[in-house]
């Protein structure tokens, strides 16, 4: 007996019905599709179930039992076998026949919590790569390593690509040592997330060799939205609107006794808290103000200089949470879509405004999009994508120059936002608790300028030809002409004043041009039922020409006026570079029965940047997969979905820039100077010298041969799913700047020299616990595990410097994981015991010593694993994204500074005796006790004189559990609003569970380039968000 | 694209290929002033000849003996800069030398050779048995071997010889104008820079004084050098677009405090620059003198030079160190009546610097009143010759009074008392390697260990073994 059966099928990601569902009578052809709303309507009998399937979707199966009424939500299949995607030079291949490694992240998890920075919202979403940010400043540099280094010195980021067209994604300038100045944004930061449909990771070489000589460091290809795929004839209207306040993530511990001072002496003028206990402070023989009719107060001369009453009563203050205020990241955006019988458009605008938790920091960016495609005839398509970005962003120095050196460290007994910042009647003469080698950072906020501003525009137009050639072959042939254009001008100024001087203003830019011309000619021929075969042919030619200027102005005559004109040393200079890349290419593929697939490829690169005779290299790669479901055998076992071995093998190069040797003006800055206390031309003299950095002329690309092999299997209708990938990769010949001993006289030469290796084994797990029509719960887990290790160095050279002080530093050392951190240790026994100093006349004695300079951290992560989930029950779907990374250390500067300064709660202790951790040299443990009332000092001496000289000591863990976003969001059904659909979030991002290191944030550090993430010294701390976010469709 | 093409993209049009000698030797003038001698070294030298008291930071460090004195890193600038002064003048050398591009520039032969062995002397005083003999090789040479003290020696007076003659020699090649930036450049500069060679090879005779004395020479090559301090080897800063390296750190470091055992010196002496030396932090405060060994690692605290100044010129050699080395030579030799007439003109001429600026005649009463009177004999004479050269040299000449005061005690001459009670055990008898040979040079690392040897090991003229 049948009976009516209806419902309305909705989508989980939307709530909207579901038009073309099918609903078939399980066993039988028998069923119905559903409507334009998601309506469908059928006989059945009661002891019938019914199979709900839609293309993409994860396929349900229901009894229908008593019920008449039967709603489902479709929940999107999470590693749908037959999707197809974009790989390699806009090729679309069934993701099934691929023989690489590649992951796919969707528009609505980048988006999830409103994070402008794609790299941001791509943290533990995808497994083997490694995404280092390096600040919670606004418009922070950041970067994405995937599977590990291949370069000591130069590029190790992916290419990007948007729409077909490659465009620049890494820096203009290096942050070089990354000690002093500020940061320096990456050009990644000019993508909206908003405007991206989706993200596909090319993890492996064999994935990307078609991109040839930039195709080393992986690929990160971007398809932006467009009309594509929406309902015909009818426009659709997107708004969106996201809001956050961003907080300080963490605020270290201090000591809350002790005063500003020296020594047990108050001190009003050093930077160093080991003074009296504060509420001693009235006691003090020249500050105090008992016995001379201030009873209960202290002077603070720095409150004299603000013309004000210097007597104060002993207070505590916590100078960190004063100062930092509640930031707020706003987007806004709206899309206008349509896709017509011919074509579609979509065009869009989006407005992102930030302001940072430290003054004066903050980030505006407009961008605007517009891509259309359109049918001409059976034969032609033409369309086009453009991109327009305008990108401002306000920072602050860090490290040597920084900003908030007096936010960290400011004794708890001066009051650094309440007490005056400048002298009366004299904004340019600064008031501070200490001397100026940093600014006050409340008066550098007024008088200080990093700023950053780019105009940038990227897109490509292309024509496409496709006619059938024969009944099963198919003719395809596209030409794109795309450019990627952009302008950066850069500020940084101390204003007059400045670090108690006349201030200096740097103003430099960068004028960046790229054309690509790519024709691709593919060949589709259906041999037989079982095979198939494509070929495609291209060339490609990538013409980048770049223009810097650089103006340098010190010493300002007057306050008030930051202009170079108002400096009276002014120093000028420009350059200019091109460089072109040719490449011709193919790639040939075989399919049999949709089980087996065969692809190779060749590209061969011809580079600008090399020497003459040493341009031209191939670069092959061969992948096969083998669907082993697709095995009569296999396809009986029910609860295997899909299982696939894959295999490939690929020879990747990286080309290195080639000049000849040349001479060059000096330059005096470094060491001791804050500026350059020379410049040329001085006195209308100019000079030039052998430039520092040397050419090899037999310089060959470097080359990286990779392998890799993995399974995807999927269970029980595609409710667990597993992949599984080990990748090897060799590189060999890496060039890079071969450091020289300074007794050759240079500094450097570009060589080939040295050898790393890395071993990566990447797993990302799928389960969908729970599937029933009200509520479903998935999982999704990312772990990678990648092994960086220097196997050789040039001849002579143990190790190549990337960054940091001379000691510390951030290296590259043989047998060393890549990167490390270098610099002074303990001096150690045979046991690897720390000793102490045996000297009783010694200040230090019974304390550690320094011993030999040696490898004293390891930046790379032990693994990473990356794990989301979502719960939709109904209209509401609950997701959350964590990342642990374990393993892992850094040079924190801060911490130890805290120490050295006595701001630290460790150094709160100072009227205990305590014996260091140690040993003496006869081999038994220290018991040297310091401290004490006889040994007042001895605290001090220990973290003031002692660690602080010993680098090992600023060496800490930087392991973490981080709940990256949750996010709670609701789905108006439809009819509470027809026609609308409006969704409405709340979320929170970056929120510390657990870290190993002390008092801050471990994803704070220095540098946009391959030193990021492991050396760290008053950098700009991370924050923590909050916020929501309305979505508006019609 | 063919070659061609290609090579016209990645023409470097930011660049030149080549330069010629005189437009490479200006800076090598500028870097030998400001980076080598001017700066690291003498700062350093400064806290341990207590010219200085380090106060803060590194030169906290230094005073207190921890980490600074033994580490690589500490001097690695100066290392740095020396080896690319010498390259560059390797460069000159081969440009002007037979089959160059510039053969028969004898001025500009004999100027880079004079400041070869300028460079190469400070760079060996420091550090004493360095690379040379296969240093300056770039790309072929990647470990340079270290070559022996007396060797390098050897090398620094050929330099000289070698300077001397070519200067002699007749050139078609015009002078260097105001590339010269130590004596202008004019036909008259050559004169000087012949002095400035007899100067130096004054200066470096005398410095083998423990390994081989020869006096008569030291006063030979003195007196064939500067007659008056317009003759003097000075560099000068305009306060903008160069400025002086003490009078800098301070700007941006202030890292020193006024030196209390100087300070003793000047008042045992009843001096009259105890006023000019020395200021209070701020104007108008008190004038607190820091104690050497331990002091209060604050910044605003203890007075600070008052001749520092951002013009105040770098001495490669001062005419007052002519005279003082003319003054030791004779009282060595027990010819104390031109020992003294040599000291006298010293000390004219050190209170006559220009940031010190005492006449002739105040300086003169000084001498009578409360020099004069202490040469009883020969060792006191010298004695006081070598305390006046010590006191002439603060502050820009700090790095040579360090060396002269290494001469002494190696000689057993402990004429100029040192208050750091640290010496006992850590007096730096050296300064360590750079590190970046310490990093990518197998045998500098070897020699440099952990560096604790700078205080167990003398230089060789010192009477050491490396």
């Amino acid at each position: 007996q049948t009976k009516q059966i209806t419902g309305t099928v909705t989508s989980a990601d939307d709530g909207m019905g579901m038009p073309g569902v099918s609903v078939v009578i399980k066993g039988t052809t028998v069923g119905a599709s559903t409507d334009i709303d998601g309506k469908y309507m059928l006989e059945a009998k009661a002891s019938d179930v019914l199979l709900f399937s839609f293309v993409g979707m994860v396929s349900q199966e229901i009894p229908i039992g008593n019920q008449t009424v039967i709603n489902v939500v479709m929940v999107t299949e999470s590693i749908g076998v037959d999707e197809v995607i974009v790989t390699a030079l806009g090729i679309k291949r069934s993701k099934k026949a691929l023989g690489y490694s590649v992951q796919e992240v969707k528009s609505d998890e980048l988006t999830k919590t409103g994070t402008p920075d794609l790299a941001k919202a791509l943290q533990g979403k995808v497994s083997g790569i490694d995404i280092k940010l390096s600040s919670g400043m606004p418009g922070a540099s950041s970067q994405i390593v995937i599977r590990g280094s291949r370069s000591f010195t130069g590029n190790n980021t992916p290419l990007y690509v948007v729409d077909g067209m490659p465009i620049a994604s890494t820096a203009a300038f290096s942050t070089g040592n990354s000690v002093t100045g500020a940061d320096i944004s990456n050009r990644a930061l000019d993508l909206n997330p908003n405007d991206i449909e989706s993200i596909n990771v090319l993890k492996g070489q064999a994935a990307a060799a078609l991109y040839g000589l930039r195709a080393s460091n992986g690929v990160v290809i971007i398809t932006t939205k467009s009309g594509k795929g929406g309902k015909k004839g009818k426009p659709i209207i997107s708004l969106n609107q996201t809001t956050s306040f961003d907080i300080v993530s963490r605020t270290p511990d201090y000591q809350k006794v002790w005063s500003q001072g020296n020594a047990g002496v108050y001190g009003p003028t050093t930077s160093l808290s080991w003074g009296a206990k504060i509420n001693e402070l009235p006691n003090d023989p020249t500050y105090g103000g008992n016995g001379n009719g201030h009873e209960g107060m202290y002077k603070v001369p720095q409150l004299e200089e603000g013309g004000l009453d210097p007597w104060v009563t002993p207070k505590v203050f916590n100078n960190w949470d004063d100062y930092y205020e509640t930031g707020y990241t706003s987007t806004t955006g709206i899309n206008v879509s349509q896709a017509t019988e011919k074509g579609n458009f979509s065009i869009g605008i989006g407005y992102t405004e930030q302001e940072g938790i430290a003054l004066s920091t903050g980030m505006e960016r407009w961008n605007a999009k517009a891509a259309a495609e359109s049918k001409l005839n059976e034969n032609f398509t033409v369309g086009f994508s453009a991109n327009y970005a305008k990108t401002e962003v306000d920072k602050l120095s860090g490290a040597n120059d920084a900003s908030l050196a007096g936010v960290l460290s400011a004794p708890s007994s001066y009051n650094l936002k309440g007490y005056p910042y400048h002298v009366v009647g004299d904004p340019y003469s600064q008031i501070y608790y200490r001397s100026l080698t940093f600014d006050n950072p409340y008066w550098l906020a007024h008088n200080n300028t990093f700023n950053e501003k780019t105009d940038r525009f990227f897109g490509n137009a292309f024509v496409t030809f496709e006619t059938a050639l024969a009944a099963d072959l198919d003719f395809r042939i596209k030409y794109q002409l795309g450019i990627d254009s952009y302008t950066t001008h850069y500020q940084d100024i101390f204003g007059f004043g400045s670090k108690g001087k006349s201030g200096s203003i740097n103003n430099y830019g960068v004028t960046d041009q790229t054309y690509n011309s790519l024709i691709t000619a593919s060949f589709d021929w259906k041999i037989n039922d079982d095979l198939q075969f494509t070929a495609i042919l291209g060339n490609e030619l990538n013409h980048n020409e770049t223009k810097t200027y650089d103006q340098f102005g010190q010493e300002f005559n007057f306050g008030g006026w930051n202009h170079i004109d108002n400096a009276n040393t002014v120093t000028a200079s420009e350059a200019q570079y091109k460089d072109r890349t040719f490449g011709l290419f193919s790639s040939l593929s075989l399919s049999w029965k949709n089980m087996i697939f065969l692809n190779m490829t060749g590209r061969n690169d011809v580079a600008s940047s090399m020497p003459r005779d040493n341009r031209s290299f191939f670069y092959p790669s061969v992948s096969l997969g083998f669907v082993a479901s697709e095995l009569e055998f296999v396809k009986s076992i029910n609860w295997i979905t899909f299982a696939k071995i894959r295999g490939s093998y690929a020879e990747v190069g990286q080309a290195g820039t080639f000049l000849e040797n040349y001479y060059t003006k000096p330059n005096y800055g470094g060491g001791f100077w804050t500026d350059e206390p020379i410049t040329y031309p001085l006195d209308g003299v100019n000079t030039y010298i052998p430039n520092n950095d040397l050419y090899d002329p037999n310089l060959k690309p470097q080359n990286t041969k990779s392998y890799e092999v993995g399974i995807n299997l999927k269970f029980v209708n595609n409710r667990f799913g597993v992949d599984y990938t080990y990748s090897r990769q060799n590189v060999k010949d890496q060039i890079f700047n071969i450091p020289l001993a300074g007794s050759t006289g240079a500094g450097s030469l570009t060589a080939n020299g040295g050898e790393v290796h890395t071993n990566g084994h990447e797993v990302v797990l799928y389960i969908t616990p729970i599937v029933t029509s009200d509520f479903t719960w998935n999982v999704n887990i990312n772990y990678s595990k990648i092994d960086n290790v220097v196997d050789k160095l040039a001849t002579g050279v143990e190790s190549i410097f990337l960054g940091g002080f001379t000691t510390p530093q951030v290296r590259a050392g043989i047998g060393d994981t890549y990167p490390v951190i270098y610099g002074s240790q303990y001096k150690k026994n045979e046991l690897g015991q720390i000793l102490v100093n045996e000297d009783p006349n010694a200040s230090d004695y019974g304390m550690p010593m320094s011993g030999e300079p040696g490898v004293i951290g390891s930046i790379s992560p032990d693994f990473i694993v990356g794990a989301s989930t979502n719960f939709i029950y109904k209209n509401w779907s609950l997701g959350a994204t964590f990342e642990w990374k374990e393993g892992g250390q850094m040079y924190s500067g801060s911490n130890g500074l805290l120490d050295l300064y006595g701001m630290s709660k460790r150094t709160e202790d100072r009227e205990s005796t305590f014996i260091f951790e140690g040993y003496k040299a006869d081999g038994s443990k220290n018991d040297i006790a310091r401290g004490g009332p006889g040994d007042p000092n001895a605290t001090q001496v220990l973290f003031s004189d002692v660690l602080t000289n010993i680098d090992e000591y600023y060496i800490h863990g930087n392991s973490f559990i981080k709940l990256r976003e949750l996010s709670l969001k609701y789905n108006f059904p439809k009819t509470i609003i027809p026609k609308v659909d409006l969704t409405l979030s709340g979320f929170v991002r970056n929120i510390l569970l657990w870290t190993e290191l002390d008092n801050f944030d471990p994803e704070s550090s220095q540098g946009n380039n391959n030193m990021a993430g492991g050396f760290e010294r008053f950098s700009l701390p991370q924050t923590t968000s909050f916020g929501f976010s309305v979505d508006v469709k019609f | 694209c063919s070659e061609d093409l290609m090579d016209d993209i990645n023409k470097n049009v930011n660049d030149p290929a080549n330069v010629a000698s005189n437009l490479i030797i200006t800076d090598v003038m500028t870097n030998s002033a400001f980076s080598v001698t001017g700066s690291d070294l003498a700062f350093y030298s400064s806290v341990y000849i207590e010219h200085n008291v380090g106060s803060f930071n590194q030169m906290y460090n230094a005073e207190i003996r921890s980490n600074e004195p033994t580490s690589s890193t500490t001097y690695n600038n100066s290392w740095n800069s020396i080896y690319q002064n010498l390259l560059n003048l390797q460069d000159i050398i081969v440009k002007c030398s037979e089959g160059g591009s510039e053969e028969g520039n004898f001025y500009n032969l004999g100027i880079a050779q004079i400041l070869s062995a300028y460079n190469l002397a400070i760079l060996t005083d420091a550090m004493g048995d360095v690379p040379w003999s296969e240093a300056l090789q770039p790309g072929v040479i990647f470990t340079p071997v270290i070559d022996k003290q007396e060797a390098i020696y050897t090398d620094i007076f050929s330099f000289l010889d070698d300077a001397i003659a070519n200067l002699n020699k007749e050139s078609t090649f015009p002078y260097l104008g105001n590339q010269d930036f130590i004596y202008g450049g004019d036909e008259a500069s050559i004169d000087n820079w012949i002095k400035f060679a007899y100067g130096l090879k004054a200066r470096y005779t005398m410095r083998m004084s423990m390994k081989s004395p020869n006096y008569d020479d030291v006063i030979t090559f003195a007196n064939n050098s500067f007659a008056d301090a317009s003759e003097q080897a000075q560099f000068d800063y305009n306060g903008t677009s160069s400025k002086s390296p003490f009078q800098q750190f301070f700007l941006d470091r202030d890292y020193f405090g006024a030196s209390t055992s100087l300070h003793n010196k000047l008042t045992a002496r009843n001096d009259p620059r105890d006023a000019i030396f020395f200021k209070p932090y701020d104007e108008g405060g008190t004038l607190e003198f820091a104690p050497n060994g331990a002091p209060s690692q604050e910044q605003g605290k203890y007075g600070i030079s008052a001749i520092s100044s951002i013009t105040a010129p770098t001495y490669l050699m001062s005419y007052h160190e002519i005279e003082f080395l003319k003054a030791e030579a004779y009282a060595r030799k027990n010819d104390l009546v031109n020992a003294k007439i040599a000291l006298e003109a010293g000390i004219v001429a050190a209170f006559a610097k220009t940031n010190i600026d005492i006449s002739e005649a105040d300086a003169m009463d000084y001498y009578t009143d409360e020099v004069e009177p202490v040469l009883l004999d020969q060792a006191t004479t010298l004695k006081e010759i070598m305390v006046q050269k010590y006191l002439a040299f603060f502050e820009e000449e700090a790095f040579e009074a360090y060396n002269d005061i290494r001469r002494l005690r190696a000689m057993g001459n402990n004429f100029i008392q040192l208050d750091n009670p640290l010496n006992s055990t850590k007096f730096p008898l050296r300064f360590t390697y750079g590190s970046e040979d310490v990093t990518t040079n197998v045998n500098v690392r070897d020699a440099y260990g952990d560096g604790s040897y700078v205080y167990t090991e003398n230089v060789w003229w010192a009477g050491g073994s490396r």
